[in-house]
């Protein structure tokens, strides 16, 4: 599965000569010479001819990154909510949260093998693990800022506990919580092109497979960079949407 | 005072008097209550106002009404029903909610926020929409302003807005901390005056927290003065604690210029005028001459047919034989009935005069009054007062 990075291998035919950095397999299968055969900065042709090797790895990654943020979202969302209930949760939740960020992510997914095996969910959960501390803190915090004031008329006028949360305290607190997925979401993007060693695919695939081409390390950033993009607008424009109070402009 | 009709009965629902039952409430920890066995006890429909310096409870003692600081001693009844009987959130949602800063929920618009209460009641669409309509008339709000955010209104339109939304689901108590407080002095004096015309239409009975002592006695039917660690120095009406403080605490408190403040609760019509010494166009200036002899001031009054004053007589318009119809003397200002004996005196002052005509709602003459008037019916309760006061404790100063 994993590409074998020859590196510095030369290719003994001389007329079939492999660019320094390339997989040796890798000449043998395609055109060597010009723009590939010299490793150029970006060879347009090759992508033009290869690029629908990259469609699925994209999806994959996609889908990886979606679920991992949506489980990372969900549950940092209901620690602190849980956790501004009962402030003696927040320590532990914290230092529970930042032992899990600090594994490296390749020895997560190897911790994680011998269990969840090779796929998918042994890259989601270390990926979502990771999305924790970042959203817990933010949703906290944004938590602490709801203006007392809104907090105090909530409760006389005769809100439970739990209609102050989700009508008041949360959707004050949107704008922080929100910032915090805005960081998760493209970190995750990041970070899950390793999601390959667990087995579970993505942009992580290609590059690895040729690390030493130019061309495919370009195409694999530029694809990561666009979906982290793409999905922090799509973040944006959500919070535009549930946060439309913020833009609104006197008189 | 009294409203619209139509409003009015808009606003059927029963007020609901509040007693406190030596309320006392200890926080954990505390040497010494913050509110100490509190016994007040407002009457249905009443404004009551808790004042007193910081540290007084008397922003704790309200708080206990509804429970959003439990009683630890005593009891406090709603109605009839004491209050650590009913769950907090019951509670709650049957007495209005006024705080300083407004509390207004800076992401809901304007609209939503008056609906709170009435939406977790669980009143159907309709009836919340059209409650919402008919408050924002109440509060006199443009109706498309309940799209708006908090943020897009003015410091008092928020405050209305306030205020309406804990009138909402139609209270029998609404509770009051600051509602004005951080608005400036000429909103506030606006906004009180609204709010009391409201009051004169909805008949709420409100208990009203204020450090401001000029706010309790204008807002207040009775004023309760609290000192540090939530003891009550004296309940009482306004008037009655303008003439007869307590005690130094009271008399310091109210201030000063406590006589003048009084004259704040007063209405020209209160006091006994002077007879004003009237004479007609055409009349004889001898008649005048005699009249004026028996006179507290020392020109007569010209009036038309209905009384209604035309202008003093100087002396030179006395010369003639008859009186002019046109006399030397401007009769302004000329004071209403029912104005306010501080604005009264304020109107005099300006005028640098001494005294001035007093006319009714039809612009008849009344009578006369004057600084003098004023300045004798203060030394008389001032004295009063002071007799009252000797025996319980010595003359201070």
């Amino acid at each position: 599965m994993i590409a074998p990075v020859a590196n510095g291998v030369l290719a003994t035919d001389a007329a079939n000569r492999c660019a320094p950095g390339l997989p040796e397999s890798f000449c043998h299968q395609h055109e060597v010479t010009g723009c590939v055969g010299g490793n150029g900065l970006f060879c347009f042709d090759w992508a033009a001819d290869n690029f629908d090797r990259y469609v699925g790895p994209f999806f994959r990654h996609l889908e990886i990154v979606a679920i991992s943020v949506v489980a990372g979202f969900a549950i940092a969302l209901a620690l602190a909510v849980l956790s501004h209930r009962h402030r003696a949760l927040v320590p532990p939740v914290l230092g529970a949260t930042g032992v899990l960020y600090t594994i490296p992510s390749v020895a997560f997914f190897f911790l994680l093998l011998p269990i969840t095996g090779f796929g998918l969910a042994t890259a989601v959960i270390p990926l979502s693990a990771y999305t924790l501390q970042i959203i817990y803190r933010n949703t906290l915090v944004g938590l602490a800022n709801v203006p007392p004031d809104a907090k105090d008329a909530g409760l006389g006028m005769g809100m439970s506990e739990n209609q102050l949360m989700w009508r008041v305290e949360l959707p004050l607190a949107a704008p922080e919580v929100i910032a915090g997925l805005r960081i998760a979401t493209v970190s995750t993007v990041a970070i899950a092109t390793l999601a390959f060693l667990a087995g579970a695919g993505g942009l992580g695939q290609p590059l690895y497979e040729q690390l030493g081409f130019k061309t495919n390390i370009i195409i694999v950033g530029v694809l990561t960079i666009a979906m982290a993009l793409f999905l922090d607008l799509i973040v944006v424009l959500a919070q535009r949407f549930i946060t439309p109070w913020r833009r609104a402009r006197p008189g | 005072m009294s409203g619209d009709a139509t409003n009015g009965a808009a606003e059927a629902a029963q007020a609901l008097s509040v007693a406190f039952r030596k309320a006392t409430k200890v926080y954990p920890g505390a040497d010494r209550p913050a509110v100490n066995e509190l016994e007040v006890e407002v009457p249905a429909g009443e404004i009551c106002v808790f004042v007193g310096p910081s540290g007084c409870g008397k922003t704790t003692a309200m708080r206990m009404v509804n429970r959003m600081v439990e009683i630890t001693e005593g009891d406090i009844l709603v109605g009839d029903r004491s209050v650590r009987d009913r769950s907090p959130s019951d509670l709650r949602r049957e007495i209005g909610y006024v705080i300083q800063q407004t509390g207004l929920f800076p992401h809901r618009m304007i609209g939503d926020n008056i609906a709170t209460v009435p939406r977790l009641l669980g009143w159907d669409h309709d009836r919340v929409a059209s409650r919402v309509r008919e408050l924002m008339k109440l509060i006199s709000l443009d109706a498309d302003l309940a799209d708006r955010y908090p943020s897009q209104l003015s410091g008092g339109q928020q405050q209305r807005v306030g205020v309406a939304r804990a009138l909402a689901a139609d209270p029998g108590v609404m509770l009051m901390d600051e509602p004005f407080g951080a608005v400036d002095p000429i909103n506030r004096e606006r906004l009180q005056n609204e709010f009391l015309r409201l009051q004169a239409e909805v008949r709420k009975t409100i208990l009203f927290v204020t450090h401001d002592i000029d706010e309790a006695i204008k807002m207040g039917d009775r004023v309760a003065i609290l000192r540090e660690g939530g003891i009550l120095a004296q309940y009482a009406t306004p008037a009655e604690l303008l003439m007869a403080p307590a005690d130094d605490f009271v008399e310091d408190f109210v201030g000063a210029d406590r006589a003048l403040k009084r004259l704040a609760l007063l209405r020209v019509s209160d006091i006994d005028l002077w007879e004003a010494p009237l004479a007609y166009v055409g009349q004889p200036t001898a008649e005048v001459r005699t009249k004026l002899e028996r006179a507290e001031v020392p020109h007569a009054l010209l009036v038309d047919s209905e009384r209604r004053p035309l202008g003093w007589l100087s002396e030179s318009d006395l010369q003639n034989e008859m009186v002019p119809a046109r006399p030397d003397i401007s009769p302004e200002p000329v004071l209403d009935r029912d104005d306010v004996m501080r604005d009264a005196l304020s109107d005099l002052l300006q005028a640098e005069t001494m005294y001035a005509p007093v006319v009714d709602a039809q612009r008849r003459i009344d009578g006369i009054l004057s600084v003098e008037i004023i300045s004798e019916f203060l030394g008389s309760t001032e004295a009063l007062a002071e007799e009252h006061l000797a025996v319980e404790r010595p003359t201070a100063e």
